[in-house]
């Protein structure tokens, strides 16, 4: 690693939180609902409509799909946050799980219902998985690399390592990363029969600004944190499926990276996420030594989605400044100042983990 | 920063299962566009489109896009020598669109008609990271997975990303390719856009129409310099350098300029710290659509000046494979440098005035190529441009 990253912006937006580092630590603070509430016919917890459109004018809205709105949306925040201008050199990296399905539905249901003259050439460009980034692009400027990574579960954690990765070694000067989902009743309902009948699902947005150190200082912003190691390996598992091996030099290589011996984890973000034979591995993998440390997943009242993974790193580091974690029990305990681990791990083996400090 | 060379290649592409095949078909210049038969033209203006003939292999449980991926990544890997010991430090990098859209489509469709869920399985692979998961399994592939979306130049983008990863030491070898399935949804948006040829597409001929759609796989293994050097295998080119620039102009529509695209090739230049002048063939974009194919005459007009590279389009030949169009192409590119020869465009006969070189028509030209560049665009303003070197 040549380069100290560090993270200057945070921007989410779904239905129990949206706003900047500002506003965070006083949600992650505050009381947390016994379950999850969802509104009347949704298939889990969504974002009210009026919400968004306070995000995204109504002009800006008519362009995009709803699920590039949320990008957008969380993408302005984090950029404001950080005091990013619009002439800065910018790269993106997109986590996503489902992209953009509802307009894929929508472009499908155009020709089933009316044939060839059914088809709309507008939501064509929204049935492939890339249109949150390239709207996002758009609007912020962005004209670097701008990546899109699909995974199961760990999209967001996923584009985070790349982007701290991209920024350390030079490729980008500055990356917005994060992960965006939205809500669809088809989805949750194959993906229960699939074996995660027991998540919650949720729509949403979320950023983090990196940037190197050193240009951080230069602007004189606010450091929120830093991502000190990450690193992303594969466990042994059919696609889709719950493996047996629960050995990955991911957790490794990321404290090793970040100087931080494992006693040293004192707390963690993990992605249990409700789906009871995935958690189970998931606490295997951790194995003894981790599995026992305080841990949150902040799915309780936001849903599984692919913005919690960058909401995660950047609860991570309100936790890693504040020594406040806010668990999955409801309270919020006082764990050490110092590093902590964001750690993921999808069906189908993808493990990725990110070490974040003050 | 390590070096990263090719020391694997894996194709299913319209010509057939294999890289033989793939070769062969380029260097001789053939055109495998043809009537489809995948899925139902009627109604539509272009029923032309390069299938993959008699896919056979990869249980029929799988999607086509699986089964094409899993094909062309196991050949990667036969074609590179590696060990089952050494798979399991080795990264994949697929670049993904329709993921296994064709059977969803059928799916969707059947439930449209009947109300009925079906079985989940077929939810279970239509997602694009469904390509990575399945070959990342089978080849017991224990490094970094990531599926990258990135439209029409996914292919390319993966193999960018890929060799990030050797070159910054995260790991010593990389499968990295695209692949895709020819589906409906792909098929009807095109032509909804009307973009479509309903003749073989013809790439930078004045009276070029659109494009012509296909499907394929293509991966390369990707390694570090001194691992390939240890372990004495064959070295197909060195990847000296690349770039991934966007837009950030329209949804579909390239900047009129060619921003992105000239910046893109600028950068990956750069990064190959290789002088314009030196690049000797430019494996193009080349959709054979008016707009992109002039903007990206401009672009490379810009970076390399007038007349100087050979330019072709191998589109015109395998028509617009989506998501595998950039590793496809990128294999293209590998072999032009290892072969000496060049492939050629096909069905070019007019010259277009605005398209300043030489498009190498219809016959491959036997060549130096010491250096070759291949182009990679898409929507939403993507641009992806790989050096390739003798190594």
């Amino acid at each position: 690693m040549t380069t100290d990253v560090v993270i200057t912006g945070v921007g989410i937006v779904n239905a129990a939180f949206t706003g900047a580092s500002e506003a965070l630590g006083a949600y992650l603070t505050s009381p947390r609902p016994a379950a999850p509430s969802f509104a009347a016919g949704a298939p889990g917890i969504a974002l009210a409509d009026e919400a968004l459109s306070r995000l995204v004018d109504a002009t800006e809205a008519r362009r995009m799909s709803r699920v590039s709105q949320l990008a957008v949306a969380a993408a302005r925040l984090a950029l404001a946050d950080a005091r990013i201008a619009g002439d800065t050199p910018l790269g993106l990296v997109i986590g996503t799980e489902f992209g953009d399905l509802r307009s894929t539905k929508a472009f499908a249901d155009g020709y089933l219902q009316r044939g060839p003259a059914g088809l709309s050439a507008l939501l064509f460009p929204n049935t492939v998985m890339n249109t949150m980034a390239a709207a996002t692009s758009i609007a912020v400027r962005s004209r670097e690399a701008s990546v899109t990574v699909n995974a199961p579960l760990v999209a967001g954690e996923l584009a985070v390592a790349r982007a701290a990765a991209a920024v350390a070694n030079g490729r980008l000067p500055v990356a917005l990363a994060g992960g965006v989902d939205q809500l669809d009743g088809d989805i949750v309902r194959m993906i229960g029969r699939l074996g995660g009948a027991g998540e919650t699902h949720g729509e949403g947005a979320a950023f983090v600004v990196l940037e190197p150190r050193a240009a951080a200082v230069a602007r004189g912003v606010p450091i929120l944190g830093r991502i000190a190691g990450w690193a992303s390996r594969v466990l042994t598992a059919r696609p889709y499926g719950v493996g047996r091996g629960t050995t990955s030099a991911a957790i490794a290589t990321a404290l090793r990276d970040a100087d931080v011996a494992a006693p040293d984890v004192r707390w963690i973000y993990r992605s249990a996420s409700g789906d009871a034979a995935r958690d189970r591995w998931e606490d295997e993998v951790l194995g003894d030594d981790l599995v026992g440390r305080p841990s949150a997943t902040l799915r309780r009242d936001i849903g599984r989605h692919s913005g919690l993974g960058a909401l995660r790193v950047a609860a991570a580091a309100w936790t890693a400044r504040s020594g406040l974690l806010p668990s999955d029990g409801g309270d919020v305990v006082r764990v050490p100042i110092g590093p902590g681990l964001v750690h993921g791990l999808a069906r189908g083996g993808t493990h990725v983990a990110l070490v974040v400090t003050s | 920063m390590k070096r990263v060379v090719v020391t694997g290649l894996g194709v299913v592409s319209p010509f057939g299962t294999g890289l033989k095949a793939y070769w062969s078909g380029l260097a001789a210049g053939t055109c495998a566009i043809r009537p489809l038969s995948l899925i139902d033209t009627a109604g539509f203006r272009c029923g032309i489109g390069a299938e993959v003939p008699e896919l056979t292999g990869g249980s029929r449980r799988r999607s086509r896009a699986d089964r094409l991926a899993l094909l062309a990544a196991r050949e990667a890997v036969e074609d590179a020598g590696l060990g089952r010991h050494e798979r399991t430090d080795t990264a994949l990098v697929v670049g993904a669109v329709g993921g296994g859209m064709l059977e969803a489509e059928a799916w969707y469709w059947a439930r449209s008609r009947s109300g009925a869920d079906g079985h989940p399985g077929v939810f279970r692979s239509v997602l694009p990271y469904s390509h990575a998961e399945v070959v990342g399994h089978a080849l017991g592939l224990g490094g970094p997975r990531e599926s990258v979306v990135a439209a029409c130049s996914s292919g390319a983008a993966a193999v960018s990303l890929a060799a990030d990863l050797i070159a910054d030491g995260v790991v010593p070898c990389a499968i990295a390719g695209g692949a895709d399935a020819l589906t409906r949804i792909c098929y009807m948006g095109f032509n909804a856009l009307k973009l479509l040829d309903t003749a073989p597409c013809r790439p930078f001929d004045r009276d070029r129409r659109g494009m012509s759609i296909g499907e394929g796989a293509a991966f390369l293994v990707l390694e570090d310099a001194e691992s390939a050097r240890a372990r004495g295998v064959r070295v197909y080119a060195e990847l000296r350098g690349s770039a991934i620039t966007t837009d950030a102009y329209h949804a579909t529509s390239p900047h009129p300029e060619g921003d992105g695209m000239t910046r893109a090739m600028r950068s990956a230049l750069a990064r190959a710290h290789t002088a314009p002048h030196e690049v000797v063939y430019v494996n193009a974009h080349g959709t054979a659509t008016p707009q992109n194919d002039r903007i990206e005459a401009r672009s490379i007009r810009d970076v390399f000046g007038d007349g100087r590279v050979l330019v072709s389009s191998t589109k015109s030949m395998i028509g617009h494979t989506m998501a595998a169009a950039g590793s496809l192409e990128a294999t293209a590119t590998i072999l032009a440098v290892a072969h000496d020869l060049v492939p050629p465009t096909a069905n070019h006969e007019t010259p277009d005035p605005d398209v300043a070189f030489d498009c190498v028509p219809k016959t491959a030209r036997d060549v130096a190529v010491d250096v070759a560049v291949s182009n990679s665009f898409g929507f939403g303003g993507q641009n992806v441009t790989l050096v390739f070197a003798k190594s």
